[in-house]
C-alpha cells in the first residue's frame, strides 16, 4: 500500500496524469483492501458455514443412517421420506401457528413498552433495564423456571397456588393438550425474554421522530394520544416495524430451545421445524440424510420468505445510492 | 413558537393533565415492571430456599436464605459449576473480542471499500443468514472434530466468529457513517487500513459497545454447540452445568435454582454496566430501516 | 469474573481484564486440552461413555472400576439425562468416538456396523446369562452387547394410603382407574405414570396380550385389546386422578416420595430411595392386565455395554469390556445392587446377590421373572418413537386410537422394509 502511494505521488508532475493515475492507484489498492478487510471473515465464512451447508445438501441424497460419509446415493428419497413420512410437515403448521402468536403480540408489547417508557420523565433508565434484563437470560434458565416454577403442574406452583387462593384445581399446563395452555406457557416466555430487545429499538426509533411532526400536528387540532399516534408515531415507525417483523418472523422459524425443554420431544403438538430435525438426526434415529433434506426444505422456505419481506422493504439494500 | 402566549398556556395545559396521566402511566409501567420482575424473584427466592420450603403445601413468599446453598452449588463434586463460570466467561470474552474484530473489518470492507464484485460477496453472506445454524450443526461438528477441536477453547469459539448476521449489522451501520471524516482522514494520508482504526472505530464505540453486548449473550448463552463440543466436564460451560443440574436423575431445586441465579449473575451486571452505550449502539443498528 | 467483583468498576479495569483473559485464553487454547491426554502410564488410551445414573457414587464407582484397569489408561464421560444420545451419536461420527459406550440393544447400530461382534469373549459364558438377554443382543448368531444390569419397571404404591382408601392392589387397568379415583384427594393425586405416558408404551402393549413386533418382524401391537388399552389410558388421562406436569419424571422417586401421588410408575433402581424415604410403607405390582386377553407385565429394560467397531482400539476395547463386565464378578454385584438396585443379568452373580434375596426387593425380582418383556433388538428408536406417537395423540390428545395406530403402521413398515427388505 505504501509503494502505490509513493509511486502515486513521485509522478505527480503534469497536472493532466496525475488525475487519472493515482486514481489507477488508489483502485487496486482498493481491490487489495477489500480482501485484507474481508478476507478473514470471509474464509471462515467458508469454511464453518459453506462447507457444511454444501456437506448437508450433498448428504440430503444419500442413505446416511449412522454415518456422514455415506456412500449409497438414493436421489430424492429423503426428500420424499421427511415430506410424506414423517411429521415435518405438520411442524411447518405448528411454526405458522407460533408465528401468528408471537410475531403480534410481541410486536404489540415492544412498541406498547417503548411508548411508556418514552413518555417517562423520572425513573425512565430504571425501567428501562427491567424491561431489558430479560434478555439476559438464557432459554435454559428461562425454561426451567417457567417450567419448574410457574407453570409447574402441582401445588406448589405459582399459577396453580394463586388459582388455588380461588379454589380453582391444579391445572396440568404442559401435559394435557387441551385445552392448549401450553401455548400461553410457551408464548409468555418468548415474550418475557425478547420484548425488552425489540423495545430498545423502538425506543431510538421514537426517539428519532421529528417534534415538529407534533407540534404541527397539535397546531393543526389532533389529540394527543390516539390520533397522534395513528396518523405520526405509526407511520413514522414503519420502518423499524417491518424489521421488527421480519427479525421476529425468522427467529419464529428458528425456535428451539424453549420447545425442546418445554415440550419436549416426545409429543406429538407444538414440534417446531427445528425439533423435527433434530429428531430425525441427533435425536434417536440417527438418520441423516433426512434430517438434511428437511434442512434443505426449511433454508428454502426462509429464503423465499425473507426474499419476499424484502422487496417489500427494501432490506439490505438500497443504501448504496444514498 | 410564534408567541410566548399560546407556548405557556399549552405547557400549562400539559402539566394539568399530567398529575393524573403521571400516575395512570406510573401505575401501568409499575406493573409491566413488576411482571418482568416476578422470574427473577422467583429464581432468587427458590435459590435462597431448602427444597422442603420449594415444594411445600404453602407458599412462602420470603425464603430463609439459605446462604449455605451458594457453598453447596461451588462444593458439587459431579458438576464443577466454578469451572464452567470461567469457562463460559473465556468463551463469551475471546468470541466477543473475535466477533467484532473480524465482522467489522468485513462489514467495513463490504460498505466502504470500492470493489467491483462487492455485491455478489455481500449477497454470499446475506445467504447465511437463511440457513438456521442448528441446520448445518452435524457437519460443522464433524468438521471440528477433525480438526480435533474437539474440548477446546478453540472449538467452542473459532466456528462461532464468522457471523453473516453481525457482518451485516456493521456494514448496515458502516454505509451510515460520515463520509467526510475518513475522506479528511485520506487526504491525511492515511489509508483505508489507518482510516478504519484512527477515525472510524474510535468514532464507532457506542456501536460496538451494543454489538459486543449481543455476542457476549449469545456467546454466554449459547447451548446446543457447547453440549457437543464440551465432551468432557473440563469443558463445560455453564450453560451445560445448569442443564446437566436440570436432567441429573435426582433433582436438587435449590441447587438448580442457585445454579441458575449464579449463571444470569454475571450478565445481569454487564447489562447494567453497558447499558448507557447499549441503548446508544442499538440505535444505531442500522435495523431502524 | 475477577474484574466483575472488583469494586472499582471502571472502564479501563474491563478492558484490562479482557485482554488478560484473551492472553489467558490463546494460551490455555494451545495447551490443547482435549480431555483424553494425562498421563497414559500404560500404553493404550480408552474413552467409555456413561449416562448419568441418578443414584450417588455411581460415577465414583465406574471410575474406580476404570482405574483398577492395568492394561489400558480409560477415561469415563459421565453425560447428564436428555443429552446422552445426542452426545453419544454425534460423537460416533468424529475421530474422538468413545471406544465404549453403553447403551440398549438397536439392530440399525449392528447393520450400520457401529457396533463390535463380541461373540468371542461372551460365548465362553454363555450360559451363565439370562437367556432373554442374550437373545436380546443377538444378530444372526452373533452377540454384540454385553448386558451389565436388567430394569424392571413396575408400578410403586403407598400401602398406608390404599389401605385408608379401602383400595385393594389392581390387577385390571379398570381396577387401577378405580383405585386412581378413590386415592385422590384434594392435596394427593391417585396415580402418576409420568409426565407424558409414555413410560408406559411397551407394558400397555404387553398388558393387552399384544407384542411390539412378532418373530418374522411385522407388527404385532396393532390388535383390538391395544386399542382398548389406549381407551382406558386416555379416560385415565382425563380423569384428574393422575399426577401430571410433576416436576420430576417417572425415573425419579420424589413425586412418591413427596406425597404427590399414591401410586408411582418406576424404575428397580428408585428401591433403596423410596424405602429409605417411606419405610416399610412401600408395596409393587405390575402393569395391570387389559381386556379379557390381558396379562399383567412388567418393562425389562438395563442398560448394556457396547464397543465401537469403528473406533481406533476395538480389540483393546474389548479386552477391557471382558476385563470389567466378564471377569471382575466383583464389581458387577457392586453394580448392580450398591446403589439403586438392578438385577444382574448372569445368574452366578444373581444367586449370590444378598440384598435382593428378601422383601420388596425380592418381590421385584419375582416380576422380573413372572411378568418380565424384554427389549427386541429389531424394534428400533425409529419404531418407538412412532408409538410415542400414538400415546400422544389418543391418551394425551382426544384422537381416535385405530387412526393414530394406523399412522404408526405406516411409519414402522417404512423402517421394518429399510431393515429386512
Amino acid at each position: 500500500m505504501s509503494t502505490t502511494t509513493t509511486r502515486g505521488v513521485a509522478q505527480t508532475a503534469a497536472a493532466e496524469t496525475s488525475k487519472s493515475r493515482p486514481r489507477r492507484g488508489l483502485r487496486s489498492n482498493a481491490t487489495l483492501n477489500f480482501w485484507l478487510f474481508t478476507g478473514p471473515f470471509l474464509i471462515g465464512l467458508v469454511i464453518f458455514v459453506f462447507v457444511p451447508i454444501g456437506w448437508s445438501i450433498w448428504l440430503s441424497f444419500f442413505d446416511a443412517r449412522y454415518t456422514v460419509t455415506p456412500s449409497h446415493f438414493i436421489g430424492l428419497d429423503n426428500y420424499k421420506q421427511i415430506l410424506t413420512n414423517s411429521n415435518f410437515p405438520d411442524s411447518l403448521l405448528t411454526f405458522t401457528v407460533f408465528a401468528v402468536f408471537i410475531v403480534p403480540t410481541t410486536w404489540a408489547l415492544s412498541l406498547g413498552l417503548a411508548l411508556l417508557v418514552n413518555q417517562l420523565r423520572f425513573m425512565r433508565a430504571f425501567f428501562r433495564s427491567v424491561f431489558f434484563l430479560p434478555t439476559a437470560v438464557s432459554y435454559v434458565a428461562a425454561a426451567l423456571i417457567w417450567k419448574m416454577s410457574i407453570f409447574s403442574g402441582v401445588r406448589f406452583g405459582l399459577m396453580n397456588t394463586v388459582l388455588g387462593w380461588f379454589g380453582v384445581d391444579n391445572i396440568a399446563y404442559l401435559a394435557n393438550p387441551s385445552p392448549p395452555w401450553y401455548w400461553l406457557v410457551i408464548v409468555s416466555l418468548r415474550l418475557w425474554i425478547q420484548a425488552g430487545f425489540y423495545m430498545i429499538l423502538f425506543l431510538a426509533a421514537l426517539q428519532n421522530i421529528p417534534a415538529e411532526l407534533y407540534e404541527a400536528a397539535e397546531i393543526d387540532g389532533a389529540k394527543r394520544g390516539w390520533q397522534t399516534f395513528r396518523y405520526i408515531t405509526l407511520p413514522q415507525l414503519r420502518a423499524t416495524s417491518t424489521a421488527v417483523v421480519l427479525l421476529l418472523l425468522v427467529a419464529a422459524y428458528q425456535a428451539f430451545d424453549e420447545f425442546f425443554n418445554i415440550i419436549s420431544t416426545k409429543a406429538t403438538w407444538a414440534q417446531t421445524p427445528l425439533m423435527e430435525l433434530y429428531k430425525a438426526a441427533l435425536g434417536t434415529n440417527q438418520d441423516y440424510g433426512a434430517g438434511s433434506a428437511g434442512a434443505v426444505i426449511l433454508s428454502l422456505l426462509i429464503c423465499i420468505v425473507t426474499l419476499a419481506q424484502g422487496r417489500i422493504m427494501g432490506f439490505g439494500r438500497g443504501e448504496e445510492s444514498k | 413558537m410564534t408567541s410566548t402566549a399560546p407556548q405557556l398556556g399549552k405547557n400549562r395545559r400539559k402539566k394539568r393533565g399530567s398529575v393524573l396521566g403521571n400516575t395512570g402511566l406510573y401505575l401501568a409501567v409499575g406493573i409491566a415492571a413488576l411482571l418482568f420482575l416476578l422470574p427473577f424473584y422467583l429464581i432468587v427466592r427458590n435459590a435462597l430456599s431448602t427444597d422442603q420450603e420449594i415444594t411445600g403445601e404453602n407458599w412462602k413468599l420470603l425464603p430463609s436464605f439459605q446462604w449455605g446453598n451458594i457453598s453447596e452449588l461451588f462444593d458439587d463434586q459431579t458438576v464443577q459449576f466454578g469451572r464452567s463460570l470461567w469457562n463460559s466467561t473465556v468463551v463469551a470474552v475471546l468470541m466477543t473480542v473475535g466477533t467484532l474484530l473480524v465482522c467489522s473489518l468485513a462489514g467495513y470492507g463490504l460498505a466502504r471499500i470500492p470493489y467491483k464484485h462487492s455485491n455478489k460477496v455481500f449477497y454470499l453472506v446475506l445467504a447465511t443468514l437463511m440457513v438456521p445454524t442448528a441446520v448445518t450443526f452435524v457437519p460443522s461438528f464433524v468438521l471440528v472434530s477433525s480438526l480435533g477441536w474437539v474440548d477446546t477453547y478453540r472449538g467452542l469459539i473459532i466456528p462461532g466468529l464468522f457471523s453473516g448476521f453481525t457482518c451485516f449489522l456493521f456494514r448496515q451501520y458502516f454505509l451510515g457513517f460520515p463520509k467526510e471524516l475518513e475522506e479528511a482522514a485520506r487526504v491525511d494520508g492515511l489509508g483505508y487500513w489507518g482510516a478504519y482504526w484512527r477515525i472510524v472505530v474510535p468514532n464507532s464505540l457506542n456501536f460496538f459497545a451494543a454489538i459486543a453486548t449481543i455476542t457476549f449473550i449469545s456467546g454466554w448463552n449459547a447451548f446446543l454447540w457447547p453440549l457437543v463440543i464440551g465432551q468432557d466436564p473440563n469443558s463445560w460451560t455453564v450453560q451445560i452445568a445448569l442443564s446437566s443440574f436440570m436432567t441429573n436423575q435426582t433433582v436438587n431445586f435449590h441447587l438448580i435454582f442457585m445454579a441458575t441465579a449464579v449463571s444470569i449473575l454475571p450478565l445481569v451486571f454487564v447489562f447494567l454496566f453497558l447499558q448507557r452505550w447499549l441503548v446508544q449502539g442499538i440505535a444505531q443498528t442500522g435495523i431502524k430501516g | 469474573m475477577s474484574a466483575m467483583s472488583n469494586s472499582n468498576l471502571s472502564r479501563r479495569s474491563i478492558f484490562r481484564a479482557a485482554a488478560g483473559m484473551a492472553a489467558a485464553g490463546t494460551l490455555a487454547a494451545c495447551g490443547g486440552n482435549n480431555g483424553r491426554g494425562g498421563s497414559g502410564g500404560s500404553g493404550k488410551q480408552l474413552v467409555q461413555y456413561f449416562h448419568a445414573y441418578g443414584e450417588a457414587g455411581t460415577e465414583q464407582a465406574i471410575k474406580r472400576y476404570a482405574k483398577a484397569y492395568t492394561k489400558a489408561n480409560v477415561t469415563t464421560n459421565w453425560i447428564t439425562g436428555n443429552n446422552f444420545e445426542a452426545k453419544l451419536f454425534s460423537s460416533l461420527l468424529t475421530k474422538q468416538a468413545p471406544d465404549v459406550f453403553e447403551f440398549h440393544p438397536q439392530l440399525q447400530l449392528v447393520k450400520s456396523g457401529q457396533v463390535a461382534d463380541l461373540s468371542d469373549i461372551i460365548d465362553p459364558v454363555k450360559d451363565d446369562f439370562n437367556p432373554a438377554d442374550i437373545k436380546s443382543h443377538t444378530v444372526d448368531g452373533k452377540i454384540y452387547g454385553i448386558r451389565m444390569i436388567d430394569d424392571p419397571q413396575f408400578f410403586y404404591y403407598r400401602k398406608s394410603m390404599l389401605e385408608k382408601a379401602k383400595v385393594e392392589v389392581p390387577t385390571t387397568l379398570d381396577e387401577l382407574l378405580e383405585a386412581a379415583a378413590k386415592l385422590t384427594t384434594s392435596k394427593v393425586k391417585g396415580a402418576f405414570l409420568g409426565n407424558d405416558f409414555t413410560p408406559v408404551q411397551n407394558p400397555i402393549i404387553w398388558s393387552a396380550g399384544a407384542d411390539t413386533i412378532d418373530a418374522n418382524n411385522q407388527i404385532a401391537y396393532h390388535t383390538d385389546g391395544v386399542v382398548e388399552g389406549l381407551k382406558k389410558l386416555r379416560q385415565l388421562f382425563t380423569s384428574g386422578h393422575v399426577l401430571l406436569d410433576a416436576p420430576t419424571d417417572f425415573w425419579d422417586p420424589s413425586s412418591l416420595n413427596q406425597g404427590l401421588c399414591a401410586i408411582q410408575w418406576g424404575g428397580m433402581w428408585s428401591m433403596p430411595a423410596m424405602q429409605q424415604a417411606l419405610g416399610d410403607d412401600l408395596g409393587i405390582f405390575p402393569f395391570p392386565s387389559v381386556g379379557s386377553a390381558g396379562k399383567q407385565s412388567v418393562y425389562n429394560g438395563g442398560w448394556s455395554m457396547f464397543v465401537n467397531a469403528k473406533g481406533d482400539n476395538v480389540e483393546a476395547a474389548k479386552a477391557y469390556v471382558k476385563w470389567l463386565w466378564i471377569d471382575q464378578k466383583k464389581y458387577q454385584e457392586d453394580w448392580a445392587t450398591s446403589y439403586g438396585f438392578h438385577i444382574p443379568p448372569r445368574t452366578s452373580i444373581a444367586a449370590g446377590a444378598t440384598k435382593l434375596k428378601s422383601g420388596l426387593p425380592a418381590e421385584g425380582v419375582k416380576l422380573f421373572t413372572d411378568y418380565g418383556h424384554f427389549d427386541n433388538i429389531a424394534y428400533d428408536q425409529t419404531m418407538q418413537t412412532a408409538f410415542a406417537d400414538v400415546i400422544a395423540n389418543s391418551v394425551r390428545k382426544n384422537g381416535n386410537p385405530e387412526a393414530a395406530l394406523d399412522a404408526c403402521d405406516k411409519k414402522v413398515n417404512v423402517e421394518l422394509k429399510k431393515l429386512f427388505g
